[in-house]
């Protein structure tokens, strides 16, 4: 195993100071489910000399409502998502997509944080941020920014971070009143198992059945998370119809061999984006 | 009979240790001034090796030997053709080249890196059909054909074309399975130290198998077999799998304690136990088989190809297993089975619980509910037409004799179709299945017949020895080995009962080579079967001589004696009695007698016809009988087994909590055969290699399980019992693929019925 310094933050300010002294030769572990992996495969950079641990730095992990904005530090167990009353009633897509990950033991040690900036294409609370059109407040050294979750990403395990930037804070705004959400997994077995495909849905209609906001995401489909608005377009401003939900499951999986290629997997996973697509619509939209 | 010890749900005898952690695995082991060893794997499937560097890796610090196979001071090539060290040419990626022995692990792991290694590449054979093809590069140069050495075996029973003449309905499918990994928690470990007071070795290790190990490393060390001593640890679990990779692990690391003079400890990672042990044979199997209108089968033929890997000493007894249940539990008058191992460039194929018997059950069961679909009869119906009953003749041409082989096979299908509401629930999951809704619901059915211990494969020998000490404690030692199955604790239940004292009074001391004599293998589910009547040879021995000695003591016939609850008393006279706790001492500090008895059991050869493979194939059978429900998303591929409804008929229970977690782990490791796991390979290199590709199934991929035990009378085994570690694995996958079918009128044919087979019909390659 490669030889290194560990390092463990005591403060927010702690680690911030050690990132931005060490211009990109740390790396941070919070829970460690993806690195811990990546050392034992030789898969972390010669260059890094340093793993700084923040999992100790109370200050990154809370679950905060304030009005209409939900507010979450990144150093958050995907536990304390999962068992987050604030969070089954503001953003229950959230809790979903938390709850699904691994096993009790990977959901104690790891992070929305981490999963966000490991940013593995089946990521389970990465649709569910893209859905709740999440913000990331990022820290390097003392200056901080806002970005859009879905400016985030740049490829698989790539994200728009500098090596010495310290991702703080998620926040998004609650879902609106009537508002039907959705998390739902396809997985070999089922517990401890990456996401074949995942997706995330947000669906809010009036009661005249008319969709005022769609939202859709899936995992382990392109190459770049993202929302796919041709098929959520599809339905706003109308009363859905059935055989659209089909439809939109179909624009997504064209849009899937757009930006991924026809793959190894795409046989099957063609008319599966299909179906998860539709059943997921299915159950969130009421239909004329 | 009434027993006071066996067929009791009694604790474990070694429960406690390894609950509470007290108990040591061979990675726990250490000894002072060990090296830690890493193994150099060959980087091709096949390869000549044009030359081997070691100097970088001996220069590093804290090297103190690279080993190849110029080191070798016996023979190179062990049982099976395994090399200790690849030489001239690497014919899989796991071929060991080096070994290097270091002062630390991340030492040697840093100089097996350094050593270098010329390589010419060969063209490899990867399927059983590239190593078939004519013109195919061979695996071994003296192996023609790729076939492997001894594995051709078969069944010749009446005359299969005559009875293809008398059916009305044939039909010819070819099944697939896949090569699965154990998957035990516990890698494999091995130490090897330089005997301190003799000339010799000494190994500790997560070894199933003592006895053929011993005998390996002495072949490779040029040593005596006496000189070789294997003392297996406890075991994280085997399940057939610490076998090749162990002896080669225990050749090279005692070649290097014996060369530097210090302990040599290797402890393989995940990866390196996945791609250097053994696999579960992956077979292709063609089947035919002809059927009257009513559904009486008239004739089986099938041909079968085991894939063997690169090198194979397994399936040599794994095919004449296979040879005698290929026609299944059913009578059939008319059977020609042929089975063949084929060598290929690949991880290779060795014992997995079962012994063929997972894929064969597969195979044959399939094709029963294909069979049964075709004529338009039920499946339950078919089976019980068909199924073995008393008087049938088994295609070996044993007959199924009452008093000598039970047959209650029809007996458990009724009753496990009947607990399951089999005939009700295959109508009501129809009808529900007709609509819109994409998961449908299915119900299978499957059975199988097990032939108990090794039968013709090898003597089914065991020894044991039973020591009462001074203070009455009793310890026990078997040569068969105890791995987590329980065995320990079913021969400590069978001396109990023998001897008529408790249970508590037994102790067990771990398996040595040097201790007990050598009787075989740990294998076949064979522990409580061969080791317990070893175990109750010795018992009954020294019931005999604390008996004539309590006569002596009583002045009575000592044939009149009977120990009961730990008293001795003539029969009907309660004042002639003395308790074991007084008579212990006086025969052994009194009286000088050695109360330490050795059991040997030996049933002696099956014999057995060479040209049509009948005769005595095994002493005796057991059944099994499953149902299975599942539910299957038919957008996804995604299957839930909900529920399994299984029977075993097993002579008698020793302990009936390990029993059933023998049977419900089996049914599970089944499952994940059936349905999740695989060993995914990319041109020769293996893809798999750790847990999280791997599939097991989980906690909440379990299903509901239902099981019921048989008792039958009159069995080769002590107080009647048989062998259950195997059988559990064998019935899952068939009835899933059954239930499958039924509930989506989709065949599949090949294993594991994942998610892109279910729904595609194939598998997809990366």
């Amino acid at each position: 195993m490669q030889e290194f310094d560990f390092v463990k933050a005591k403060s927010l300010d702690h680690a911030c100071t050690m990132l931005a002294g060490k211009r990109g030769r740390a790396k941070v572990i919070a829970g460690g489910t993806d690195l811990m992996i990546g050392l034992r495969n030789h898969r972390l950079s010669e260059e890094v000399d340093t793993i700084m641990d923040i999992s100790g730095v109370g200050e990154l992990a809370y679950i905060r409502e304030e009005g209409e904005l939900i507010r979450i530090g990144a150093g958050t167990t995907h536990a304390e998502l999962a068992l987050s009353s604030i969070l089954w009633e503001a953003a229950p897509v959230l809790s979903m997509a938390a709850k699904s990950i691994g096993s009790p033991q990977i959901r104690n040690r790891g992070t929305i944080g981490g999963n966000i900036i490991t940013s593995a294409p089946c990521a389970d609370t990465v649709p569910a941020l893209l859905v709740l059109d999440a913000a990331l407040l990022l820290r390097r050294g003392e200056s901080v920014r806002q970005v859009q979750i879905a400016d985030f990403f740049e490829g698989p395990y790539r994200v728009k971070a500098a090596e010495d930037e310290l991702l703080l804070e998620i926040s998004f705004r609650r879902l609106r009143d009537g508002a039907k959400s959705l998390f739902d997994k396809l997985t070999r077995r089922n517990a401890l198992a990456k996401a074949r495909m995942n997706i995330a849905v947000i669906a809010l209609q009036d009661k005249n059945k008319v969709v005022k906001d769609l939202r859709i995401s899936l995992g382990s489909t392109t190459p770049i998370p993202c929302r796919f608005t041709d098929a959520e377009r599809l339905f706003l401003g109308k009363v859905p119809r059935r055989e659209d939900f089909l439809k939109a499951g179909q624009i997504i999986s064209s849009e899937m061999v757009e930006k991924s290629g026809y793959r190894w997997s795409t046989d099957y996973k063609k008319p599966v984006v299909e179906a998860l697509t539709a059943a997921a619509l299915k159950r969130v939209l009421k239909a004329e | 009979m009434s027993y006071k010890v066996i067929t009791r749900p009694l604790k474990r005898i070694d429960a406690r240790e390894k609950v509470t952690g007290e108990a040591k695995f061979g990675a726990d082991l250490n000894f002072s001034g060990q090296l830690y060893a890493k193994t150099v794997y060959s980087r091709y499937p096949h390869a000549r090796v044009l030359s081997i560097n070691t100097e970088k890796a001996e220069a590093l610090h804290g090297v103190e030997a690279v080993i190849t196979a110029a080191d070798v001071p016996g023979e190179n090539e062990l049982f099976g053709r395994f090399p200790v060290f690849a030489e001239k040419e690497v014919k899989y990626t796991g071929d060991g080249v080096a070994m290097v022995a270091a002062t630390s692990k991340s030492i040697a792991e840093k100089a097996a890196s350094l050593v270098e290694v010329e390589y010419e590449e060969l063209p490899a054979v990867l399927t059983i059909e590239e190593a078939l093809a004519h013109g195919a590069a061979l695996v071994h140069t003296d192996a023609p054909g790729n076939f492997i050495e001894n594995t051709h075996h078969l069944m010749r029973a009446g005359d299969v074309e005559r009875g293809f003449e008398e059916a009305d309905i044939i039909l010819e499918k070819t099944y697939r399975t896949q090569f699965v990994e154990h998957g035990y928690i516990e890698p494999e470990v091995v130490i090897a130290l330089p005997e301190p007071y003799r000339r010799g070795v000494e190994i500790h290790g997560s070894i199933q198998n003592p006895y053929s190990i011993r005998e390996n490393v002495a072949r490779a060390l040029n040593l005596r077999i006496s000189e070789v001593r294997v003392i297996p640890g406890n075991l994280g679990g085997s399940f057939g799998g610490k076998d090749e990779s162990v002896m080669l692990m225990a050749a090279r690391t005692a070649i290097t304690a014996l060369k530097t003079g210090r302990p040599v400890k290797m402890v393989l990672t995940r990866e390196e136990s996945i791609l250097e042990s053994a696999k579960r044979h992956s077979y292709k199997a063609k089947y035919k088989i002809g059927a009257r209108k009513g559904g009486t089968i008239v004739a089986l033929e099938n041909t079968i190809y085991t894939q063997g890997g690169a090198y194979n000493n397994k399936a040599r007894f794994a095919n004449w297993r296979a040879s005698v249940h290929a026609a299944g539990p059913y009578r059939i008058p008319n059977v020609k089975t042929d089975l063949y191992g084929v060598y290929t460039n690949t991880i290779y194929g060795g014992a997995f619980r079962g012994f063929s018997a997972p894929q064969v059950v597969f195979c044959n069961e399939s094709l029963m509910d294909e069979l049964a679909a075709e004529l338009g009869i039920s499946p339950k119906e078919i089976r019980l037409k068909n199924c073995l009953k008393p008087g049938d003749e088994l295609v070996t041409g044993q007959v199924l004799r009452p008093g000598k082989i039970p047959a209650p096979l029809k007996q458990m299908i009724e009753e496990v179709c009947s607990r399951s509401d089999f005939d009700r629930k295959r109508e009501e999951f129809s009808a529900g299945n007709s609509g819109d809704e994409p998961v449908k619901r299915g119900i299978g059915l499957a059975c199988t017949f097990r032939g108990t211990g090794l039968g013709g494969e090898g003597i089914d020998t065991a020894g044991a020895t039973v020591t009462i000490e001074k203070d009455g404690s009793v310890n026990i030692v078997s040569n068969l080995n105890e791995m987590g199955q329980g065995m320990r604790t079913a021969h400590a239940q069978i001396v109990a009962e023998t001897l008529g004292i408790s249970y508590g009074r037994i102790t067990f001391s771990p398996t040595d080579t040097s201790v007990v004599p050598d009787g075989g293998p740990t294998v076949a589910s064979r522990g409580t079967l061969a080791g317990g009547n070893a175990m109750l040879i010795a018992a009954q021995k020294l019931k005999e001589r604390l008996l004539m000695e309590a006569g002596k003591i009583l002045n009575c016939s000592w044939e009149g004696l009977v120990i009961e609850d730990e008293i001795i008393q003539y029969r009907g006279k309660e004042k002639l009695s003395i308790t074991f706790d007084e008579l212990i001492p006086r025969c052994i500090m009194e009286r000088g007698l050695t109360l330490s008895a050795q059991g040997w059991y030996n049933p002696g050869p099956e014999e057995l016809d060479p040209e049509t493979g009948r005769g005595n194939a095994y002493p005796s059978y057991i059944y099994g009988c499953a149902v299975a429900e599942i539910r299957v998303n038919t957008l996804t591929g995604k299957l839930d087994v909900d529920r399994i409804t299984a029977a075993y008929e097993l002579g008698r229970v020793i302990n009936p909590q390990i029993v059933k977690g023998q049977l419900m782990g089996g049914l599970i490791q089944g499952m994940g055969y059936g349905i999740m796991e695989d060993t995914e390979t990319k041109e020769g290199y293996l893809i798999t290699r750790n847990f999280d590709e791997l599939m097991l199934p989980t906690s909440l991929d379990i299903p509901e399980i239902d099981i019921i035990l048989y008792e039958t009378d009159q069995n080769i085994g002590p107080y009647g019992a048989k062998g259950i570690g195997e059988i559990g694995v064998e019935l899952s996958a068939p009835a899933i693929a059954n239930a499958l079918f039924h509930a989506t009128g989709r065949r599949v044919r090949e294993l594991p019925m994942n998610l892109e087979r279910v729904l595609l019909g194939r598998a997809l390659k990366r």
